[in-house]
């Protein structure tokens, strides 16, 4: 059928609200009008998707089929459904800000995804709630050849704390076909939030994701992504600092085996003064696994007194494993602090020697080794579920 | 006026040069670029046959290739209205009196002797190191060593010459390698024969040759096996240029267990684009260094490379920038890791004042095969105020096993602490920066010949200042 304004009409348009409707429609003529991406443009010269044709994927699965996990208790106010029954039901909620972080002339992926995205979640959370609980959705996919596309939108009001999980799950791991997963975060003034995106789809799947959050004045984001599926994973991980004393912690982990790609760009928009971000996206590879890494800390011109850290570790345990890592930074202001780094390595044999003459085996030494290089990080995760829950994933694969 | 002394051109030309050129036919200065231009300037020259038509052919490249998109803005650049080729004497015709009054106050505030000012200023194109310079090519003669200009370099050793020229940056490299290639005239030829060491650094300075410093200069420099040179280009005082483009071409042949330093201090006048490619090719073992500083220029582009061709090479860049009021400084390097065990460094400190742009943009690059390559990339950044930029731009592509790899950068402003800690012992504030300053750049100036390092760090002081520029 492919992914044509008919296609549109007969699935995902059948009862929406005009105005997204018209967005959506839009989004299709973005698609269609954007070329695919180019070898020249820096951001795909090391990402081919020159295999990759969405219409084989065109049939979409399951509009609204989520599960969403609604803590007993939930503090009244609080607004948690699928994003399509938010957008008839609360439109003065989320008409203002759907795909407003999220754009979606940014790629043709991204038009895609805004003009046919079919789960997906809308979390409102009013000024000054706060809960404990942390709420979670899991999006499933269940055919292969397919395209499932879900979208995250969470509102966090003035002052509101709150933890949200996003796990992206796969029912066969050898399934092919198309898939997203993403997320625009708004911060009121205030608002703590922790976010952690979980992404498990099929080994041989294409997928696309952009996490954005906005942060205003004193809000605080940890974000965590998780990305352990995919023949081929882009991501875009991105903070807009809107407001002073916003703080934004940016932390990733991947684990990359067989003919994996792991594609990662992300931003740090400081746009205002005394903001921070801490940015540690931290991987491993295996087999013949390719990953990159491209991120860049902007500093406005009159974001003064601001501190950004960037940095991204990659551990090669394969001969044939490869990781590209560019960090890059565009300062336009004195009165800052901006660090980066980026190592690409293999296990340190001194390490490896160390443990060994302690009499461990070689293979337990490494896994340790393993354990030991995502250890800081895993303690970053915002919440003890998530945290469970990935430690338990990355068990798995180090093996 | 007084009658011209009469000189017999004619005559004298043919003795002295083996060719002729009637009075009447005085090649003049045309601008604009197109094949008569590069024959003519190649005619002039009397090259062979082959030179000629590489010009020709790099023209031709020169043409297709689109403009950089990525770096500096570079759109300002008119081609058609640049001179590709001025005869020595026509670039002496300026006088002292017409130099711009804040380039002779620097030569002041250096201390730049008389003589070595209107050198730089291109006012004289005698330099008056005769002497010097006359028993240090009698050492190197003695030694078998080459170092000459680069078109007596073709005229003279025209084997040596023809076998190495273009071989380290091709003219279809970039947009500007090709138009070097097309109208390049001067720089400097070096050959260091086997296991020769050459113990003082050759400067382009004891040349006595107005080209040493012109716009398309072209240098080529072969280190043969277990030799060792180090070359100096530039100097810490302004060098005033009205010619709005310079495109150098920088070659070198680090050839098995040889060292080559390559040391830079480039202070254009802040009206010139400055577009340079240099690069290296380092064989087993071999190791070069570049030690890179750039003060001057509106816009400098330039990434000094180093091809690691045989196990066992090293190579090493080392890079200041400090950009001021309207400069665009973006610099960086690039290591191609081609053979295993290689290894490679790039520090770079850069300084941004008063609205100035430093870029960091390097590349490292290890190819199927390298394995156990190590890279370490350090770039420390300093804005001296809330009006200048600094951006890193690190490329880095790992196609090998077993690499180990490393890259961090910092950007930060002078350090209220150690402000704090100067000024409490009584010195000024801007004294306090500038020593702060001196301080950040150390690793850089400590390679340098003490003479510079003096110079470079008394530079610095008057761009703290504001007085240049």
């Amino acid at each position: 059928m492919g992914f044509t304004a008919e296609a549109l009409e007969k699935t995902v348009l059948q009862g929406e609200p005009d105005w997204l409707r018209e967005r959506r429609q839009s989004a299709l003529a973005t698609y269609e009008r954007l070329p695919a991406p180019s070898k020249t443009d820096e951001e795909w010269r090391r990402t081919d998707v020159s295999r990759f044709n969405p219409t084989e994927f065109s049939h979409l699965e399951h509009l609204d089929g989520l599960k969403l996990e609604r803590p007993a208790g939930l503090p009244a106010g609080v607004i948690l459904k699928p994003l399509r029954m938010a957008a008839r039901e609360h439109p003065e909620l989320v008409e203002p800000r759907l795909f407003s972080l999220v754009h979606a002339d940014r790629d043709r992926f991204a038009a895609l995804h805004a003009a046919f995205f079919t789960g997906g979640t809308f979390l409102y959370v009013p000024d000054g709630v706060e809960f404990d609980e942390p709420i979670l959705g899991q999006h499933f996919s269940h055919q292969a050849g397919t395209s499932v596309l879900p979208h995250t939108l969470i509102v966090a009001g003035r002052g509101a704390r709150f933890n949200y999980l996003d796990e992206y799950i796969a029912e066969d791991e050898n399934e092919t076909g198309h898939r997203s997963g993403s997320t625009e975060i708004f911060l009121g003034e205030g608002a703590q939030v922790g976010y952690v995106a979980v992404q498990k789809w099929g080994r041989k799947v294409w997928h696309f994701a952009d996490q954005r959050a906005e942060l205003q004045k004193d809000s605080t984001l940890r974000l965590f992504n998780v990305t352990l599926g995919g023949k081929f994973s882009k991501t875009r991980v991105e903070a807009s600092l809107a407001g002073e004393g916003s703080n934004a912690e940016l932390k990733a982990i991947y684990f990359a085996s067989g003919d994996q790609f792991f594609d990662f760009h992300t931003l740090q928009d400081h746009r205002v003064g005394n903001t921070r971000s801490d940015l540690l996206f931290k991987g491993a590879l295996q087999d013949v696994s390719r990953t990159v890494y491209a991120g860049l800390i902007r500093i406005e011109k009159h974001a003064a007194r601001s501190d950004a850290y960037q940095a991204n570790r990659n551990l090669v345990l394969s001969d044939k494993a490869k990781a590209t890592s560019i960090p890059m930074l565009e300062i336009d202001n004195n009165e800052v602090r901006c660090t980066h780094g980026a190592t690409v390595g293999p296990v340190d044999p001194e390490h490896l020697f160390y443990l060994r003459s302690r009499g461990i085996p070689l293979a337990t030494a490494k896994r340790m080794l393993i354990q030991g290089f995502f250890g800081d990080v895993l303690d970053r995760i915002p919440f003890e579920h998530a945290r469970k829950l990935v430690e338990a994933e990355l068990e798995s694969r180090i093996g | 006026m007084a009658t011209v002394p009469k000189v017999e051109v004619g005559t004298d030309y043919k003795e002295k040069y083996g060719f002729f050129v009637p009075e009447e036919y005085v090649f003049k200065a045309k601008r604009g670029l197109n094949p008569e231009i590069v024959k003519e300037i190649s005619w002039m020259k009397q090259e062979p046959e082959w030179m000629t038509n590489m010009r020709l052919r790099s023209l031709e490249i020169f043409r297709k290739k689109p403009m950089p998109k990525w770096g500096a803005d570079l759109s300002v650049i008119d081609f058609e209205n640049i001179f590709y080729y001025l005869k020595a004497s026509d670039k002496q015709s300026k006088t002292w009196e017409e130099l711009p009054p804040d380039i002779k106050a620097t030569y002041d505030r250096l201390g730049v002797p008389e003589a070595e000012r209107k050198f730089l200023a291109g006012v004289s194109a005698q330099y008056e190191s005769e002497v010097v310079y006359h028993s240090l090519q009698e050492e190197l003669t003695k030694k078998g060593v080459i170092f000459t200009d680069t078109d007596s370099a073709l005229r003279d050793h025209p084997e040596l010459f023809k076998e190495y020229f273009g071989t380290v940056i091709p003219p279809a490299d970039n947009k500007f390698s090709a138009l070097n290639t097309a109208v390049w005239s001067g720089g400097s030829f070096i050959y260091v024969p086997k296991g020769v060491r050459v113990d003082i650094p050759l400067q382009a300075y004891f040349r006595i040759n107005a080209e040493n410093m012109g716009q398309f200069e072209r240098t080529l420099i072969i280190c043969d096996e277990g030799s060792f040179v180090h070359y100096i280009e530039g100097c810490t005082a302004p060098i005033y240029s009205t010619d709005s483009l310079h495109s150098a071409v920088v070659e070198i042949i680090v050839k098995k267990n040889a060292r080559c330093r390559y040391t830079t201090i480039q202070n254009w006048s802040t009206n010139v684009y400055n577009l340079v490619t240099k690069r290296a090719m380092a064989y087993a073992d071999a190791t070069m260094e570049w030690v890179d500083g750039n003060l001057g220029s509106q816009i400098t582009m330039k990434y000094p490379s180093v091809y690691l061709m045989e196990p066992g090479a090293k190579g090493d860049v080392l890079s200041v920038a400090f950009a001021g009021k309207g400069q665009h400084q973006d610099a960086g390097g690039k290591m191609i890791h081609v053979a295993p065990n290689t290894t490679s460094t790039i520090t770079s400190k850069s300084i941004s004042k008063g609205g100035g742009r430093t870029s960091y943009r390097g590349h490292i690059k290890i190819y199927p095969g390298a394995n156990n390559c190590k890279s370490f990339v350090k770039c420390d950044a300093l804005l001296l105020d809330d009006e200048s930029r600094s951006d890193t731009y690190p490329y880095n592509d790992v196609d090998a096993e077993n690499v180990t790899l490393g890259h961090e950068a910092t950007v930060s402003k002078v350090s209220d602490e150690q402000l704090f800690y100067l000024m409490s012992r009584g010195i000024n504030r801007a004294e306090a920066e500038t020593m702060i300053v001196n301080g950040f750049i150390e690793p850089f100036t400590k390679e340098l010949p003490l003479e510079y390092a003096v110079e470079l760090n008394r530079l610095i002081q008057l761009e703290m200042e504001g007085s240049v520029g």
